[in-house]
């Protein structure tokens, strides 16, 4: 899988490299807008993330000129600004998602996985994880060929789990990732604690490994090793 | 009271007292004048009698020489000299009543050592008519004078203040935060035009004021973003890596959790500028009733968790002319607001009819008076870990369209009422011209 990751910001740009390197990308990346243009041009990648504010350019066009060259590549939107306008923009010129700064890259990361599955497998896609496999689209989850029964939330808790598996995921972002930016509770928390106690007994009930781990004070982590 | 009022009251009050004390001053001394010219006359016709009694011991026929009532007592014996006038009554056969009189009396002794009173008379009542009758014409005079006075005073002054009411006016309808210039008309009188320039001038610092630190939040909270993005991703790097000791762990967590919190604050203060930069322009009509349900589906886990019954009675859906995203902005801050101040095993309770919304919700009793939970980052529990901004996000929206809100706390039941039929309702179908 190739990445190309548009981000002037040296720093954030190292970052996000780094964690999409370990995630067994190849991840480039272009500091400015000319670089990107170039970039695009020479090579094909499977998903691009683009900041739209750049020092030389909008990364809109960017985007418009990928769209008329590869309709296949996956677009990720990163703005610090959270404008309704460019984001509604964004996705009418061909961009899949739109992710505001700052934002955790574990959620970066599940956002790419979504875009990369989506268009790799035209929709139909089945996910396999040792006894578990899920089909997103039906959000159906069957361990060991037998399905359990999972609410919303608890589809979506094991699906940010699988797109990170393991990965320390902080409570700050999976809150996030389950109830959106406005959750501002702090004892969301709890409710994390009780949906990932559910999710693994009913993993567990079916024979299922007990694969979630909790990092004391910080997270948790899908642990497959 | 306006000014004219004001200034038309004063006049007459002056007015009067000054009348009052001209007119009794006028009086006196018209009456004075009278009354010297009446006493002048009975020391002349006493000179007369007295003259005649020295010339020729006797007395005239008075009545066919004076008109008025003339006396004199002769005495055998001398009587010392003494004369005076005074004011008193004497009774008038013809016309049967006591009529008041000018008396003059004079104690004398003739040549023949005779004394001799002799007392004269002056009826008064046509000098009181005359004085009446004079003092009657000023009083008329002066009022229609006055009358005349204030009347010309009330339009002249009426002209003066235009100019004024006009910059008053102008200063009523101006806006800070729109973009409309103060607008004031020219005017010939210096004062006004001294003023007009001064308030011309403040208003334009003000404006350039306004806008600097409006772009300075805008931009200081923009430029946050980037560093903040570094620091959460650069954490989240650091957490992944192996061999992090509990302590060390720990620490991350701390520095992880304030930069979420940064974040959380920063988002909510991003969102106030932009709601007051009327970067939320786009409107259509919206149901809050069908927001409502997505969002109590949204919470409903949470809801679960906490034991929460929820009771809602949606009679008609409100229906307002507002930005979408600021109506499930609005729906949500209030109803996650109420979950999260409530108790576990609380009470929802939401009622819905096409003039808004009413939240009630038990809850905790509150340290601050309820309606300052709008302002920003105040909070009934210091301790909280909320940001502080939910309400006053809320509340900029709620400005925005002109609705109503009230916040009420009554034994730990809390209440938020949502009224969004107000006086400004025509007004904001207009909103999409201040882009």
């Amino acid at each position: 899988m190739k990445i190309l990751l548009i981000e002037d910001e040296k720093e954030l740009s190292s970052a996000i490299q780094s964690y999409l390197t370990k995630e067994n990308y190849l991840c480039e990346t272009a500091l400015t807008y000319q670089s990107a243009i170039e970039k695009i041009n020479l090579y094909q990648y499977d998903c691009v993330i683009v900041d739209i504010t750049l020092p030389d350019g909008n990364g809109l066009n960017i985007i418009r000129e990928l769209k008329e060259e590869h309709i296949d590549t996956g677009i990720v939107i990163i703005s610090a600004k959270n404008s309704l306008d460019d984001k509604i923009e964004g996705l009418d010129i061909g961009a899949d998602d739109y992710l505001t700064k700052p934002f955790h890259l574990s959620e970066l990361n599940a956002r790419i996985k979504s875009i990369i599955r989506r268009r790799n497998f035209g929709g139909t896609n089945e996910i396999i994880l040792n006894e578990i496999r899920i089909v997103p689209e039906q959000m159906q989850v069957f361990i060991n060929e037998e399905e359990i029964v999972l609410t919303k939330k608890e589809f979506d808790l094991l699906m940010f789990f699988l797109s990170n598996k393991n990965r320390v995921l902080t409570k700050e972002s999976i809150a996030e990732h389950l109830w959106g930016e406005e959750m501002d509770m702090a004892d969301s928390y709890d409710f994390i604690y009780t949906h990932i106690k559910n999710l693994r007994k009913k993993m567990l009930e079916k024979g299922g490994h007990d694969y979630i781990q909790t990092i004391y004070g910080m997270g948790y982590k899908f642990l497959t090793s | 009271m306006n000014l004219l009022t004001r200034s038309s009251i004063n006049y007459i009050f002056f007015s009067v007292v000054a009348f009052v004390f001209g007119g009794i001053i006028f009086y006196h001394v018209i009456k004075t004048i009278f009354y010297r010219q009446i006493d002048e006359t009975l020391k002349t016709e006493k000179q007369l009698i007295e003259g005649q009694i020295d010339y020729s011991d006797t007395l005239p026929d008075f009545r066919q020489v004076f008109s008025h009532m003339i006396e004199v007592t002769v005495f055998n014996s001398p009587k010392k000299k003494f004369e005076f006038i005074k004011d008193t009554a004497l009774y008038d056969k013809s016309m049967d009543k006591l009529v008041p009189v000018r008396q003059l009396i004079c104690e004398n002794t003739s040549i023949q050592d005779q004394g001799y009173i002799i007392s004269i008379s002056k009826p008064l009542a046509e000098t009181t008519h005359l004085i009446r009758t004079i003092v009657g014409a000023l009083i008329l005079l002066f009022f229609s004078l006055t009358g005349l006075l204030i009347f010309v005073n009330y339009f002249i002054s009426k002209s003066i203040w235009v100019p004024f009411n006009k910059t008053l006016e102008n200063l009523r309808n101006f806006d800070i935060s729109k973009d409309a210039p103060l607008a004031l008309t020219a005017t010939r009188i210096h004062e006004f035009r001294l003023l007009n320039k001064t308030l011309d001038r403040m208003a334009k610092q003000m404006r350039r004021d306004y806008v600097n630190l409006k772009e300075f939040n805008e931009n200081a909270s923009h430029e946050i973003q980037t560093p903040l993005a570094i620091i959460k991703s650069k954490l989240e790097l650091l957490i992944q890596g192996e061999g992090l000791d509990e302590d060390q762990i720990g620490l991350i967590n701390s520095v992880y959790e304030a930069a979420a919190r940064m974040s959380r604050l920063n988002q909510g203060l991003l969102l106030i500028s932009k709601i007051d930069n009327n970067q939320f322009h786009q409107t259509e009509v919206v149901d809050l009733q069908k927001i409502m349900e997505r969002t109590l589906e949204h919470f409903e886990e949470i809801i679960n968790l906490k034991k929460i019954r929820i009771i809602h009675h949606f009679n008609a859906p409100a229906c307002p002319q507002m930005n979408r995203t600021l109506a499930e902005i609005l729906v949500s801050n209030l109803v996650s607001n109420s979950i999260r101040h409530n108790i576990e095993e609380g009470e929802i309770r939401i009622t819905m009819d096409s003039n808004g919304f009413e939240i009630t919700n038990t809850g905790h009793p509150i340290t601050i008076p309820p309606n300052d939970l709008f302002r920003r980052f105040r909070k009934s529990d210091r301790t909280s870990d909320s940001v502080g901004l939910g309400l006053a996000i809320v509340s900029k929206i709620v400005q925005l369209y002109q609705f109503d809100i009230k916040y009420e706390v009554k034994e730990n039941i809390h209440s938020i009422k949502l009224n969004i039929l107000t006086m400004g309702k025509q007004d904001f179908s207009g909103t999409d011209e201040l882009t």
